[in-house]
């Protein structure tokens, strides 16, 4: 299986794993589950740096032929401009969005029928629905973020996520909407109290890949807890009016658009001109 | 009388768009070579997706004049520290910037140093 790990950490990893008990599979109590909820932040060893909001996936993922031509494409379609959705306000999605792209954090409430997942950009949420509270599958229709029915495995979370829609702009693991993710959440509590979660995720998807990719990070408790608003699309939605006020003021006719708000975009001639 | 009603809409959506909106790819800018520019605020945003600032700058080879910076979220300098009573108008402040890479005046912020010389945001990029 192809892995990818964000922490350079990962022996540490291995050696703490190994010294926790080992917890048989027996029915843990809902009052010893771990609790998830807070505000998370990629654990970083010191030292180590931000990850960019831009990017492109591993050349060594095992893709299929059609995958590889899907991601070649899409790389035509974005390079020349060093874009993504998020540049038009269009939220991540799955998997981008839980690896914490540009620093931001992942605010996670956690209840006994559902766990709620809210990434501070866009306030982008993912629900996932416990045990019998999920949906049957046809009544989930598709969507970026998928459907999320999770249960527990001893103390550990699993999430199973399908009702994708294509993914061909997904940041390190783009996929079809025949995706299906599988993550792990699991709570680990190192010497010092410092609490952490080990996050891992396993896309299978039969249209990009030969066989199933994963990722994995441990996230650490963000300092003051508090995801901040960040609303996207509130700036050029007040541009446009300020571009009718001023119109209406000069006795003009109300004629602006977005697509004249768009027109204004301060370095769009700039990067359309760099073009690398 | 019907063509200048259009001019005249014209100019008032150029002007607008003197005060800018965008989110926008980080194409345009140098990340690899950021500079520290001084100036005086004229209009400031601290803003999602991105800060917008107006600074009177000068020097020696294109004198006085008011130049638009952009940069990271509001979010981001917030959390790095940055307060409501960061930054006043006529303050005489420095931005870290990743310049544009066609040499025009501009840049992507990441960092300020207020008038009473805090610092908010990151050094580089």
């Amino acid at each position: 299986m192809y892995t990818r790990h964000h922490s350079r950490s990962i022996t540490l990893a291995v050696i703490l794993v190994a010294a926790q008990p080992v917890i048989m599979n027996l029915a843990v109590a809902q009052s010893e589950r771990p609790d998830f909820s807070g505000v998370w932040q990629t654990y970083r060893e010191p030292g180590q740096g931000r990850t960019s909001g831009f990017g492109a996936p591993d050349s060594t993922l095992p893709l299929t032929e059609e995958g590889a031509r899907l991601v070649g494409e899409y790389q035509q379609l974005v390079a020349p401009f060093r874009d993504n959705a998020a540049t038009y306000c269009v939220p991540y999605g799955m998997p981008t969005m839980m690896e914490m792209v540009a620093g931001y954090p992942l605010e996670i409430i956690q209840r006994p029928e559902q766990i709620t997942i809210i990434f501070e950009i866009e306030g982008e949420t993912r629900r996932v629905y416990m045990d019998d509270k999920a949906y049957p599958l046809n009544r989930r229709f598709p969507n970026r973020q998928g459907y999320s029915a999770g249960r527990w495995d001893g103390d550990t979370l699993v999430v199973e996520t399908t009702s994708l829609t294509d993914g061909q702009d997904q940041r390190n693991f783009p996929h079809s909407d025949q995706a299906t993710f599988v993550e792990r959440f699991s709570m680990e509590t190192r010497d010092d109290g410092l609490r952490l979660i080990d996050y891992e995720m396993t896309l299978t998807d039969p249209v990009y890949y030969t066989e199933p990719v994963s990722y994995s990070a441990r996230w650490q408790p963000l300092a003051e807890g508090q995801i901040l608003a960040y609303n996207c699309t509130e700036e050029p939605w007040f541009k446009l009016l300020e571009m009718r006020r001023e119109q209406l003021q000069a006795g003009e006719p109300v004629t602006a658009t977005m697509a004249d708000v768009y027109a204004t975009r301060m370095y769009e001639a700039a990067a359309e001109g760099e073009g690398q | 009388m019907k063509a200048l009603a259009k001019t005249m809409a014209t100019a008032a959506l150029a002007l607008s768009a003197a005060a800018g909106f965008a989110h926008h790819s980080a194409a345009p800018f140098n990340f690899g070579e950021p500079v520290v520019i001084e100036g005086i605020v004229k209009e400031i945003r601290v803003v999602n997706p991105h800060t917008f600032i107006v600074l009177e700058i000068t020097d020696d080879e294109r004198g006085t004049r008011d130049v638009a910076y952009e940069g990271m979220s509001a979010s981001i300098f917030y959390r790095a520290g940055y307060t409501t009573d960061s930054v006043a108008i006529g303050d005489t402040i420095q931005i870290t910037i990743a310049p544009r890479f066609d040499g025009e005046d501009g840049g992507f912020i990441s960092s300020f140093t207020t008038a009473d010389g805090q610092v908010i945001g990151f050094q580089g990029f």
